[in-house]
């Protein structure tokens, strides 16, 4: 069954039009990887995913588990198990990020019905799954990403993931500015998250991040629309011969 | 006689000729001074804007209402002390009602040796001799003005003397609560401590009222810390939101000295707090910190003036001040640096967070300097809360509501990391949450 349905969106962002009629089908389980060149529209499609502000939907819809998700403000979907993985993770000193991740946590269990974990649970909970990721204790108990190194942070995002256990995960660009040796710990932790529940969005530039995360399938996003879809060989194709055909096609 | 001061005049008049309200008319420094202090008043009435340093502040609300000094703090009922100013310290507790002491109230067993505590006004009645060196030796009326007009009333108010090397085991809780009646009162505390040398004290203030008829407190406080001596002042100021609150301090700092001051402030319609350090002695280390957090049609003043008289010197300050609706914030912060104060280390920091923009800040923050050889630093800033910062933690299925607090307390953490008691810390943090609870809602927004 379909998790996630974009029906023909088009986006713009100070009227200038930045998606140009989306159409992409997540079931649950799946992992699907968008792949395509600068500017073209990947991370604006994660931002509207994930509810921020800024963006005018002028045709088209969204539907989230049956549900209308362009009618849901940025918290109700993350609730409602929509988790945004950042490019740029924000550094926000003056938040322990300990405190960040327990309200985050407990919010997300709140809405599932399920209780809330107290301090001692929900530090046993996490660091169960921060060991895996190679996060240490000092590590969270820092401010939120403060003075964090790039893959810290993507780890960082990762163990947020992981501790708010999202129904779709969408990772914007995680394999950016990690060394081989961080890529295979983040990877691990992705595919640790893969189970038939659970939905993935991968975007980035590189055939890389595919060798380990391996997707179902994959979509080639070019001026503001996929241009073509296929399986983990289309990511192979892409690496060989690059985006240009389909930069050339739309014009 | 100056604009709109007519009916405090007869007030003054009175306290300095007939009044029975104000003790030791016999005592003969004190009538000069309380006349000077009257001088003072009726030569130049309530500041106004033609005041450098009361441009910001605007009292033409105490012209408005006719707040009437009267003396019945002594026995208005007082139902139960309101929990949340009541700090989960351990502590010695003073207690004044409409400005005078409630020794009913108070809980101040097994004092230790050489430490005296009492009501300024029992001590007036019994060794005014003790007071005569300190009292109103730390103020000038011509940079206070509030506090000529404080100074033409002393009646009562803390007295806190603690002997040379005696270190306080808990904390000293001055708790003053105003109960208004039917018409507008006027409350003149005045508050004397002096610490002698190595002495060790931690002071925590809380300035409660309760709703209804909006009165005015006009405080004066003068603290003197001998050589080594180590003050930690600790202050809430949370009057009445119909109240006007101001209260001027002046501390003298002697050598080797240590001064860990804080004030938090949410309390009053109009309230200001001034705050004027002498760093008299080599090696003194002063530290003003606040919080205010002003919503409605507040207006939050915090004032300093530090001066470095004397070398190697060390003062920091740091304000954060979170301004929703149409409050306004004030803050006025100098660093003087004398001549002679080679090698002094003068920095202040004061932040501003906007949550509306119909809220405002007056930041003033100034250096001046007449020694070659020192490191002195200032920053001033005024912000609204950054949408990436918010836009992560909402999505990460914290509500907008909660995001915009726990945005505003780490943007205030700054100021309370400062506070050296981890306890009294937590004091402020756990206020601070409140009033974040009770103010910062998406409903109100709108």
């Amino acid at each position: 069954m379909a998790l996630l349905e974009i029906r023909n969106l088009h986006a713009s962002v100070h009227e200038k039009p930045i998606l140009n009629g989306v159409d992409l089908t997540i079931d649950a389980g799946e992992v699907h990887a968008i792949m395509g060149p600068n500017g073209s529209g990947k991370s604006t499609l994660s931002y509207i995913l994930s509810g921020r502000e800024g963006y005018e939907i002028t045709e088209g819809e969204i539907i989230y588990n049956g549900s209308n998700l362009l009618e849901m403000v940025a918290d109700e979907r993350a609730r409602e198990g929509i988790f945004l993985a950042f490019q740029y993770p924000v550094e926000i000193p003056g938040v322990a990020g300990l405190t960040f991740l327990k309200t985050a946590a407990n919010a997300v269990r709140v809405h599932r019905g399920m209780d809330e974990l107290d301090a001692m649970d929900f530090l046993k909970f996490v660091r169960g799954k921060a060991s895996a990721l190679d996060i240490s204790d000092s590590m969270l108990k820092r401010a939120v990403n403060e003075g964090f190194s790039g893959g810290e942070k993507k780890r960082m995002e990762i163990l947020q993931m992981a501790v708010l256990e999202p129904y779709l995960a969408i990772l914007d660009e995680t394999d950016s500015g990690l060394d081989i040796d961080a890529l295979k710990v983040v990877s691990d932790g992705v595919n640790s998250f893969r189970n038939s529940q659970r939905s993935i969005l991968l975007i980035t530039h590189y055939q890389r991040l595919l060798d380990y995360i391996v997707p179902d399938r994959v979509h080639v996003l070019a001026n503001g629309r996929i241009a073509q879809s296929g399986d983990k060989n289309l990511a192979l194709e892409l690496e060989k011969n690059g985006y240009s055909k389909f930069m050339k096609a739309v014009e | 006689m100056p604009d709109g001061t007519g009916y405090i005049q007869p007030f003054v008049d009175q306290a300095i000729n007939g009044s029975t309200i104000i003790p030791g008319k016999n005592v003969e420094w004190l009538q000069d001074l309380r006349k000077m202090g009257a001088g003072v008043y009726t030569e130049r009435g309530l500041p106004s804007r033609r005041d450098e340093y009361w441009r910001y502040t605007n009292l033409n609300l105490l012209d408005k209402n006719e707040y009437k000094l009267q003396n019945t703090g002594r026995l208005i009922d007082v139902p139960s002390l309101p929990h949340r100013a009541v700090t989960e310290l351990a502590s010695y507790r003073i207690v004044f009602v409409n400005g005078y002491l409630r020794p009913d109230l108070c809980v101040l067993d097994d004092m230790p040796d050489g430490v005296l505590i009492s009501g300024l006004g029992d001590m007036i009645a019994a060794a005014p001799e003790r007071l005569e060196p300190y009292l109103g030796k730390n103020i000038n009326f011509v940079d206070m003005p509030m506090a000529a007009l404080n100074t033409a009333f002393i009646h009562d108010g803390l007295f806190l003397f603690v002997d040379s090397s005696v270190e306080l085991d808990k904390p000293v809780h001055l708790l003053s609560i105003v109960v208004p009646g039917n018409t507008p009162i006027m409350v003149q505390p005045r508050n004397l401590v002096v610490l002698g040398a190595e002495s060790k004290v931690t002071l925590i203030e809380s300035h409660i009222g309760n709703p209804g008829v909006g009165y005015f407190n006009n405080i004066v406080s003068e603290h003197t810390l001998g050589d080594g001596a180590q003050l930690n002042h600790y202050t809430f100021q949370e009057e009445s939101t119909s109240a006007v609150h101001i209260a001027g301090s002046a501390l003298k700092l002697g050598a080797s000295s240590s001064y860990d001051g804080f004030l938090l402030q949410s309390g009053g319609l109009v309230a200001r707090v001034e705050t004027r350090a002498l760093l008299n002695g080599i090696d003194a280390d002063c530290r003003l910190d606040g919080i205010y957090l002003g919503t409605n049609n507040q207006l939050l003043d915090t004032t300093t003036y530090v001066e470095h008289v004397v070398p190697n010197c060390r003062s920091r300050q740091v304000y954060k001040g979170v301004l929703d609706k149409s409050s306004r914030g004030v803050f006025q912060g100098k660093i003087h640096v004398c001549e002679g104060a080679q090698k002094t280390d003068g920095h202040q920091l004061s932040r501003a967070l906007l949550l509306s923009n119909r809220a405002e800040i007056d930041a003033k923050p100034e250096l001046e300097i007449y020694a070659d050889d020192v490191k002195c630093s200032h920053g001033a800033s005024v912000g609204e809360l950054d949408s990436e910062s918010l836009f992560y933690l909402m999505s990460r299925g914290i509500t907008f509501d909660e995001a915009r607090r726990i945005l505003i307390e780490a943007f205030v953490s700054e100021a309370l990391s400062e506070i050296r008691l981890d306890q009294v810390a937590e004091d402020f943090s756990a206020h601070i949450r409140n009033w974040l609870q009770a103010n910062i809602n998406f409903s109100e927004l709108a």
